[in-house]
């Protein structure tokens, strides 16, 4: 459908034309975010979290943020947003290449316990060090008390569920 | 920062190879029988095998030590996430179509849920017996509602919100209610019906309570003193009387009050006694009172017909 508009008035005199398309067309609702597709040869690794569409969230899986900013008359709920993003970037960069799950976030008062499944492939000492590291500069930068609760898994396919 | 680093190394490289072009050209004839080849590119052949990543054993898991008679409120002894290695249990959490869920080794889903793990029943009567030092018992004579509702007679509600987020603020924290019995006040009907006026919708008549609630400060303390400051004035308000209110005669009274009317005159007039002598005339007046009250409807209107025969010692109609 072409809507046609006319400039009914214009101060330079010169002709102009708007020219507006409308879509009418219905929209294809396909969604695909958190959904995986089926290799060929069926050998694309998928863990627990992965092989569960976002739909199954509160019923075969749980959220990866766990706060009270989201509930009715929550409070600080963008910078929770934003604070737990920094929180899950910093970690995939300090923990580099060893974390095997998604990073949990809970929040209980003032709080924040991040939890996760890593690989390990680094040594103890590494280990205890970037524990301390990341407890203390997120602490810092979040001004309040972080803790960190690791599970360390021999193989990194432990976690796999299953291949698609 | 990093320009400048890379810079001296340009300069520290340039020299070395000044230091060896040098050396190279001022060396004696005879040493070159036993010349080394320079090799400042490195060469894959330089290295020698890798060697091999030494693994280590991992510790024995601690459910594989634990005993059957430890103490669990020292293995876990505040909030924290599961982990499989310290949680001596066959857990199972997930969802699978055919067969088993996934156990308790590498599970996040069992990580995320928040745990009940530090709360077990030994432990908690354990925190309770700590807890009992700070307590004070319940004083003995406040053992019925009457006498807490007698001594006690204001009640103070007001809300502290807990977040999961570092500030403990929360603006609904200010609201502050106050609540109280008409009773308590020990008004007369004048200062009663003041009292009601001033505070309108906020007294329940059902209960016969007041609730004031205020929330105009940012804190409970100034809402909690504003809520005292409205209940004083409130009461000597009422108490108080103003000149314009000796001005209220019988067409302003929203009741009907039979001792200041006409109907007690002509009552006294015709047995020629006063009211409280008459007998049944509190029948009589209270039957009246109702029926200018609520209105004129069947049930009034009996009432006082039978009040009035009753009043005339007249042979009633019911008998």
């Amino acid at each position: 459908m072409n809507v046609l508009i006319k400039n009914i008035y214009n101060p330079f005199k010169t002709q102009c034309q708007i020219v507006r398309n409308l879509h009418v067309s219905p929209i294809y609702l396909k969604t695909q975010a958190g959904r995986y597709r089926i290799t060929p040869k069926k050998d694309f690794p998928l863990t627990y979290e992965m092989a569960n569409p976002p739909h199954m969230i509160a019923s075969r899986k749980a959220w990866n943020s766990w706060n009270t900013s989201n509930v009715q008359g929550g409070l600080r709920s963008s910078e929770t947003a934003v604070e737990d993003h920094f929180i899950r970037k910093f970690m995939i960069g300090t923990w580099h290449g060893l974390f095997v799950s998604e990073i949990i976030i809970k929040r209980q008062h003032n709080i924040i316990r991040i939890a996760g499944l890593i690989s390990r492939t680094a040594s103890s000492r590494k280990m205890y060090f970037l524990i301390g590291y990341t407890e203390e500069l997120l602490s810092i930068w979040l001004q309040c008390p972080v803790k960190l609760e690791l599970q360390t898994v021999a193989d990194k396919k432990d976690v796999i569920f299953k291949y698609i | 920062m990093l320009n400048l680093t890379k810079n001296i190394e340009r300069i520290i490289i340039r020299n070395i190879e000044k230091q060896y072009i040098a050396s190279y050209f001022s060396a004696p004839n005879e040493q070159n029988d036993d010349f080394k080849a320079l090799n400042l590119k490195t060469n894959k052949s330089q290295f020698g095998p890798r060697r091999p990543l030494r693994k280590v054993k991992p510790v024995e898991t601690r459910t594989s030590q634990m005993e059957v008679d430890q103490d669990w409120g020292s293995v876990w002894p505040a909030p924290r996430s599961f982990h499989p290695a310290v949680v001596p249990l066959p857990i199972r959490q997930g969802y699978v179509e055919k067969g088993a869920p996934p156990d308790k080794y590498a599970n996040a889903e069992l990580m995320k849920i928040p745990n009940f793990l530090h709360l077990t029943p030994p432990v908690i009567k354990r925190q309770c017996e700590a807890l009992k030092k700070f307590c004070t018992p319940w004083p003995k004579n406040l053992n019925n509602q009457e006498k807490i509702e007698k001594l006690f007679p204001i009640e103070v509600i007001s809300s502290d919100y807990c977040h999961s987020s570092p500030t403990i603020r929360d603006p609904l924290a200010r609201i502050v209610t106050i609540r109280f019995k008409k009773s308590a006040l020990n008004l007369n009907e004048r200062e009663t019906d003041k009292f009601r006026r001033l505070v309108g919708e906020r007294y329940n008549e059902e209960n016969d309570t007041v609730t004031i609630v205020t929330d105009r400060c940012p804190l409970k303390k100034q809402n909690y003193d504003y809520a005292m400051y409205l209940l004083t004035a409130l009461y000597h308000e009422s108490k108080n009387v103003e000149p314009w209110e000796e001005l209220k005669n019988e067409a302003d009274m929203e009741k009907y009050v039979w001792e200041n009317n006409a109907s007690k005159v002509n009552v006294e007039r015709l047995f020629n006694k006063t009211s409280s002598e008459i007998p049944n005339i509190s029948v009589y007046s209270e039957a009246l009172v109702n029926y200018m009250n609520e209105g004129e409807n069947d049930y009034t209107v009996a009432k006082y017909g039978e009040a009035v025969k009753q009043l005339l010692n007249l042979p009633s109609s019911t008998k």
